[in-house]
């Protein structure tokens, strides 16, 4: 099969899977239980006419695969919908997406940099104790649930030591950006840095490697460009599709960090029940995570010759 | 006001827990304005808020920070529960039912146009007016027409004004009611968001209105409200009644109380507020820094009525007996809350405080006797309230309490959400005593009255008991002009529930908020909540 014809064959697959997505969300929301209308006022209801007057403007009152139909219908014509408070939802989510992806970019880089140094690290030693405290440093950064993190960390470097502000985003990129970025990028840095450990340590047994040293060459052409390139794969691909879960996975720190990005608005919409922003929001981020995973799989050709798509 | 934790702002918002009232004149005194005229750098204070979506007072659930800063109430009502007026120069009635009120003259909105009793009359048909679907139009649901604008089943109305509001001339007009009723002042008061009037031409085109609002208060919108960006007011320096203090206040939005606290705690942000689990910890924190005001907000317990195990009302009080609000308080709440004493807040204008006696205090002994004459309970008494408020340390307190003191099976279980909480109350499900509380927009007996025991009253459901006898004497109350006369009429009320004991009377609720270092006093109001306005700076501004 060609590369065109694979691509091709990605791209419907998309298709089909962004139809049954949005559906199950759709659905899924549908089903939560209680009546957003009712809840709007919070604990103060809103008399009968506007509650009804509410429901027959955000269609609430039809059935829910009418309601699905008519989102598809809006979605031909680029429209996302709206919320509860009559706001734009493709609106919405323009503003609050350079947010999260600044703030996943800043993770993803931070998470090369610093797992790929130490894989580096620990697979050029492996069994000796450099490599021993990078493997138990991994193992306890990826048992601290993310909340714990973000809050110890907004309150040492934030609150206590002020390198950071505590929370906002009125600093810009990078300095907002950095704590919550490093926050994020602690759970895939574990893993990139562990992979790489084991793919380097791999590498520098293999024989083609040992037909290197036996050439001569300088520890550094042996691991900075052999070595290296070797053992980028898996990594490689591991960071690509991290990009995905990073762009997703937000939801807390954008929280805790008061950054104004597309998790957070994912969040307040599903305690409000809003049909229409959760679907839009969880659908871009379903849609960035496809569409990343589709680039790394045509890029793992580019990287390894042997790999073909047949 | 179970205002929470981590994530739980959201939650907060949606529970319209509204004590982000802010403020307006009215109190004078402490006018240290500096005022524009110096060269320093304008004085902001930074206060939390939540994107409100709506800023207009019709429809905001959220952003009564805000409202209370752009637009001036007719009436006040201070934190000793003495009403003046700010709008209005007067507010008068014969009957209690035809109301005539009179504007303060010279009064401009902030576009400079001047503030009609037109303006007044327009704009509360724009509220009421149903397919508007305001959110608030609630509060005018007493003024004769209000249904014609609001038909039942969602017909679309014939008439777009009520009829019972008249203009008298540029300066006045009259309200009639539906019935007497003597607080109708009390309910013009600052809380009440729908009664603030809009300009000619605001109701033209609302989204733009909602945009740029231009209200006739203390401070001014700058620039254009952008969704989830902080939104600035300064000084509107034509402004006729008590000036502000500050040159600007700045609403910024958090959607994380936790983090909002660690900001005030880091000194970016002047004033936010605390929820009722984070006030032990609050109080370490910042010590005279964080204020606890008495509010217009109690909390109840609800009885599931309709479980037949509930009929007898010896269980009803033994289960008041056998809480110990003392200990809850000093464990939960710091010592800042008050077990209630009455049905209403202490706060609230002639409120019969003690009325409940050895009802509402703790007695085990009593306790554990009545529920024995009774005939015991069977099966798990599980105690229902909503998820993700902040409130699971409470209830599960509660529940422990009625175990150990009962000797019965009893357990706390929390919803998902609010909305699922919310829906199950109003369809009688609650499988247990359950969450029930109500804050007053306006500081009055009638508000919390009505709110609990009429049928539609607000608190639907939260006592599920509708009292022909407790209905007319409220009627017979709010009848009343004169506040003594009313106040023995509420209280003849709550003595009528007090025989029937429905539900439980728990705590009066005081509405907590951290101030920074810059923050010298945080005035508040009958509402329970901050009045921005007349914040008094460490600096002397």
């Amino acid at each position: 099969m060609s590369a065109t014809r694979y691509t091709l064959r990605r791209l419907a697959e998309l298709l089909l899977v962004f139809l049954g997505v949005t559906l199950l969300i759709y659905l899924a929301v549908f089903a939560l239980p209680g009546d957003p209308i009712a809840a709007l006022g919070g604990d103060r209801p809103l008399p009968a006419s506007v509650q009804a007057a509410l429901r027959v403007r955000y269609h609430l009152d039809e059935p829910v695969l009418q309601q699905y139909l008519r989102y598809l219908g809006g979605l031909l014509h680029g429209d996302l919908g709206q919320n509860f408070a009559g706001q734009s939802v493709a609106a919405k989510m323009a503003v609050r997406w350079p947010t999260t992806i600044a703030l996943a970019l800043t993770a993803w880089g931070i998470e090369i940099v610093v797992g790929v140094g130490l894989g580096l690290y620990a697979g050029l030693r492996p069994g000796r104790l450099g490599d021993r405290v990078v493997l138990a440093g991994t193992i306890l950064a990826t048992s601290i649930p993310v909340f714990v993190l973000a809050v110890s960390a907004q309150l040492l470097f934030g609150l206590h030591l002020g390198w950071f502000p505590v929370a906002g985003d009125d600093a810009g990129w990078p300095m907002a950006y950095l704590l919550p970025g490093a926050v994020i990028a602690v759970f895939g840095l574990a893993s990139v840095a562990r992979l790489m450990r084991g793919s380097v340590a791999e590498t520098m047994r293999s024989d083609h490697v040992r037909a290197l040293w036996a050439k001569g060459l300088t520890p550094r052409q042996v691991v900075g460009i052999h070595v290296l390139r070797s053992s980028a794969i898996p990594v490689t691909t591991f960071l690509a599709i991290d990009l995905g879960y990073l762009l997703g996975g937000t939801v807390v720190v954008e929280g805790v960090f008061n950054l104004p990005g597309v998790g957070n608005l994912l969040f307040q919409a599903i305690r409000a029940h809003e049909g229409p922003t959760v679907v839009g929001v969880a659908t871009s981020l379903i849609l960035v995570f496809l569409v990343v995973n589709v680039l790394v799989d045509l890029l793992h050709s580019v990287l390894d010759p042997r790999i073909r798509h047949v | 006001m179970s205002r929470t934790r981590a994530r739980t702002k959201v939650a907060a918002a949606a529970l319209g827990l509204t004590f982000m009232l802010t403020a307006c004149s009215g109190g004078s005194g402490s006018t240290s304005s500096t005022g524009g005229a110096t060269n320093a750098a304008p004085v902001t204070l930074r206060v939390q808020s939540t994107d409100p979506g709506y800023l207009i007072p019709g429809r905001n659930t959220v952003a009564y920070d805000f409202d209370m800063a752009v637009w001036a109430p007719l009436t006040w009502i201070d934190d000793s529960g003495k009403l003046t007026y700010v709008a209005a120069d007067s507010v008068t009635s014969d009957d209690a039912t035809t109301w005539t009120i009179t504007l303060k003259k010279g009064w401009t909105f902030q576009d400079g146009s001047p503030v009609t009793a037109q303006d007044y009359v327009d704009s509360w048909n724009t509220v009421a007016y149903g397919p508007n679907a305001f959110e608030n139009s609630g509060q005018l649901a007493h003024v004769v027409g209000y249904t014609d604008l609001n038909p039942a089943g969602g017909a679309t109305p014939t008439v777009k004004e009520m009829s019972g509001l008249k203009v008298v001339d540029d300066q006045t007009f009259t309200v009639t009611l539906d019935g007497p009723d003597g607080q109708f002042p009390l309910q013009l008061s600052q809380g009440q968001t729908a009664m603030y009037p809009m300009p000619k031409g605001a109701s033209a085109d609302l989204a733009a209105y909602n945009k740029h609002p231009i209200g006739n208060g203390q401070y001014e919108i700058v620039g254009d409200y952008a969704e989830g960006e902080t939104i600035t007011v300064k000084k509107y320096a034509d402004y006729k009644g008590t000036p502000g203090t500050v040159d600007e206040i700045a609403f910024v939005p958090y959607t994380d109380t936790a983090t909002a606290y660690t900001d005030v705690q880091a000194g970016n942000l002047d004033v936010a507020g605390v929820g009722a689990d984070k006030l032990i910890q609050a109080k370490t924190d910042f010590g005279d820094r964080l204020y606890a005001f008495k509010a217009a907000g109690i909390a109840y317990l609800g009885l599931p009525l309709y479980d037949p195990r509930y009929q007898d009302i010896k269980v009803r009080q033994a289960i008041s007996m056998a809480i110990d609000r003392k200990t809850i308080n000093e464990q939960i709440y710091g010592g800042l809350y008050s077990p209630a004493t009455a049905f209403t807040p202490a706060i609230e204008l002639g409120t019969p405080v003690g009325l409940c006696g050895e009802l509402c205090e703790f007695h085990p002994d009593k306790a554990k006797a009545l529920l024995a004459q009774a005939g015991g309970f069977s099966g798990t008494m599980t105690v229902y309230y909503p998820g993700g408020i902040g409130a699971d340390a409470f209830y599960t307190a509660i529940a422990n309490q009625l175990r150990q003191n009962l000797g019965i099976d009893a357990v706390a279980q929390a919803s998902t959400d609010w909305a699922e909480f919310y829906q199950t109350r109003l369809n009688q499900k609650a499988p247990g005593p359950f969450f029930s509380r109500w804050g007053a927009l306006y500081p009055s007996q009638q508000n919390h009255l009505r709110a609990f025991f009429v049928k539609g009253g607000g608190c639907d459901n939260c006592v599920p008991w509708y009292d022909d006898q407790v209905a007319s004497l409220l009627k017979t109350a709010d009848a009343q002009v004169d506040a003594d006369k009313a106040a023995a009429a509420y209280k003849a009320a709550q003595e009528r529930i007090l025989a029937e004991f429905p539900a439980v009377p728990l705590f009066d609720e005081a509405y907590s908020y951290v101030v920074s270092d810059r923050v010298k006093n945080l005035p508040t109001s009958a509402v329970g909540n901050p009045t921005l306005t007349q914040v008094v700076m460490a600096d002397g501004s």
